[in-house]
């Protein structure tokens, strides 16, 4: 009854008059009502989201959750929001939105035209593409030499997929998690891990013995992040992309792009002209 | 619930194949690791009954050390753990020849074999003690009494329980998937990959395994009532 008398007051009034906005979206109702964004993140996806020395859980998609979107929300409100973490991973992250257990997935999820059958993306907030780690010294030197030879991967990654496509004839062994995969290649069960350059990168950074292990090969997927909501839900979607466009105009982007990946950030991994120029084309005029 | 449900997804490219080759995989692994598991449970229960005290510590050891570490564990260990410990030419060529398998194989069979074990020991003690003393006194030696007169009615006596150990098993055999094995739950996470459709992989898998379950427990019921043994066991129903 409420929500009838609030439509009409609506289109009594006019267009001028500011329309119970939450209205029309679960999830910010949900949000509202709760006074928390659940997001579901990585514990061992350095530096997107893990957990770091002090046993914090931290990362680059923690941070614009935080430092951008949660913002937007707080002031979309009127309230302040909380943030609360739940672990998500490649098998768990769809059925987590779909189950209301959690708001938005801020991880390492790519965004493919199979999987906005089942949710909604934000724009790309991260572009990589997959490659490989080996250790110093490997004949692997890109996908174009892996035929024959063991391959670990993540198990319900697109890298998985392209290669059973593209290569066959890799002997492929597919882990749940990146640290199984990573132990089976520093054991020598494997004789290259595939995973996205930057995933790589800072599992390289990361290792015990950062110099023994390089990245080799051609980008042979391309993989844009974002952050998955739950479909048809396009006032939320319209908050989140509205804070993300709104952190790569104002810098706020870039500022902690510097932290996690610039010189002195945890994964090095300097920002090329061509994917900083594709970020600022995705924000649409105010 | 917002969710577009699309079961065609279970049917259409190559779900069913994969759907099929990790059940093919899972009642291989599982077979596999069901005898050993019943070989080391039947050897290490009876052990643990004899009266002979540095058997039955070394039987005991097994049964305590394997069935109180967690199974995932046992799965790293004999994965991760074991190989380093054999020549490198062995690495290689087991790493090339599905050590995945076997090492998941192993760490099924020897988990399930210490629960095994106290599965058939409690069906060796509850046999009475006179039988033993009998079979003695008819000049039996100890092994012939196990083997021919003990054995055999213990391992009539405890089909229901060890129904139970053997459903666990088959269920156990997804926690390969941390080790790189394409048994059935692996595949209907390989269907998600594909489909994104997360809700209809698991469904499927879920029926698949209620499906294996209850054949076996099927079976297992079949062979309870085919070697009972009139009269000896007090039977309702049957």
């Amino acid at each position: 009854m409420a929500r009838l008398v609030a439509l009409l007051l609506t289109v009594a009034l006019g267009f001028g008059v500011a329309a119970p906005a939450l209205a029309q979206s679960p999830t910010l109702d949900k949000i509202n009502q709760s006074g928390t964004l659940v997001i579901g993140t990585r514990t061992g996806s350095p530096p997107f989201g893990f957990v770091n020395k002090d046993n914090q859980w931290v990362g680059f998609s923690i941070d614009l959750v935080e430092q951008a979107i949660l913002p937007a929300l707080s002031k979309k409100l009127g309230k302040e929001i909380k943030l609360e973490k739940k672990e998500s991973t490649p098998p768990t992250r769809i059925p987590l939105l779909t189950s209301n257990a959690v708001d938005l997935i801020a991880e390492t999820m790519t965004d493919t035209r199979a999987r906005r059958d089942s949710v909604d993306f934000s724009l790309t907030f991260f572009v990589t593409g997959a490659q490989f780690l080996v250790r110093k010294g490997s004949p692997v030197k890109g996908i174009q030499n892996i035929s024959g030879r063991r391959i670990a991967a993540q198990q319900g990654s697109t890298n998985a997929r392209i290669i059973r496509e593209r290569v066959p004839s890799a002997q492929l062994r597919e882990f749940p998690d990146q640290p199984a995969a990573f132990q089976a290649l520093v054991q020598r069960q494997v004789d290259a891990y595939t995973n996205d350059g930057i995933q790589l990168a800072g599992l390289k950074a990361k290792a015990p013995k950062p110099d023994e292990w390089m990245i080799v090969g051609d980008f042979f997927s391309y993989e844009p992040y974002g952050m998955a909501m739950r479909k048809n839900d396009s006032d939320f979607r319209a908050v989140v992309n509205n804070a993300l466009m709104e952190a790569i105009e104002s810098g706020k982007y870039f500022e902690l792009y510097d932290k996690w990946f610039g010189p002195k950030g945890d994964v090095p991994y300097p920002l090329t002209a061509e994917n900083k120029r594709f970020l600022q084309m995705q924000v649409v005029p105010k | 619930m917002n969710y577009k449900f699309q079961w065609s997804v279970l049917w259409s490219g190559d779900s069913g194949s994969w759907l099929l080759q990790g059940v093919l995989m899972t009642l291989e692994i599982s077979a596999l690791a069901w005898v050993l598991a019943v070989a080391l449970g039947i050897l290490s229960g009876a052990l643990r009954t004899v009266p002979f005290r540095p058997l039955r510590a070394i039987a005991t050891f097994y049964v305590e050390f394997f069935r109180n570490v967690p199974l995932l564990v046992w799965m790293f260990f004999w994965y991760f753990g074991v190989p380093p410990l054999l020549p490198v030419g062995v690495q290689d060529w087991l790493f090339s020849h599905g050590a995945e398998f076997w090492a998941g194989m192993f760490a099924l069979g020897v988990y399930h074999g210490a629960r095994f074990s106290e599965v058939i020991r409690s069906g060796i003690q509850s046999i009475p003690r006179t039988q033993f003393e009998a079979a003695h006194a008819m000049g039996f030696t100890t092994w012939q009494v196990y083997r021919l007169v003990i054995l055999p009615v213990a391992l009539r006596l405890i089909v229901p329980p060890a129904t139970n150990e053997s459903l666990n098993l088959l269920k156990n055999s997804s926690v390969a998937l941390t080790i790189s094995v394409a048994e059935l739950t692996f595949q209907t996470r390989q269907i998600e990959t594909y489909t994104a459709k997360a809700i209809e992989a698991l469904t499927a898998g879920t029926l698949i395994y209620l499906g294996l379950c209850l054949s076996i427990a099927t079976i297992m019921a079949r062979v309870e009532r085919r070697f009972a043994i009139p009269g000896l066991i007090v039977r309702v129903g049957g």
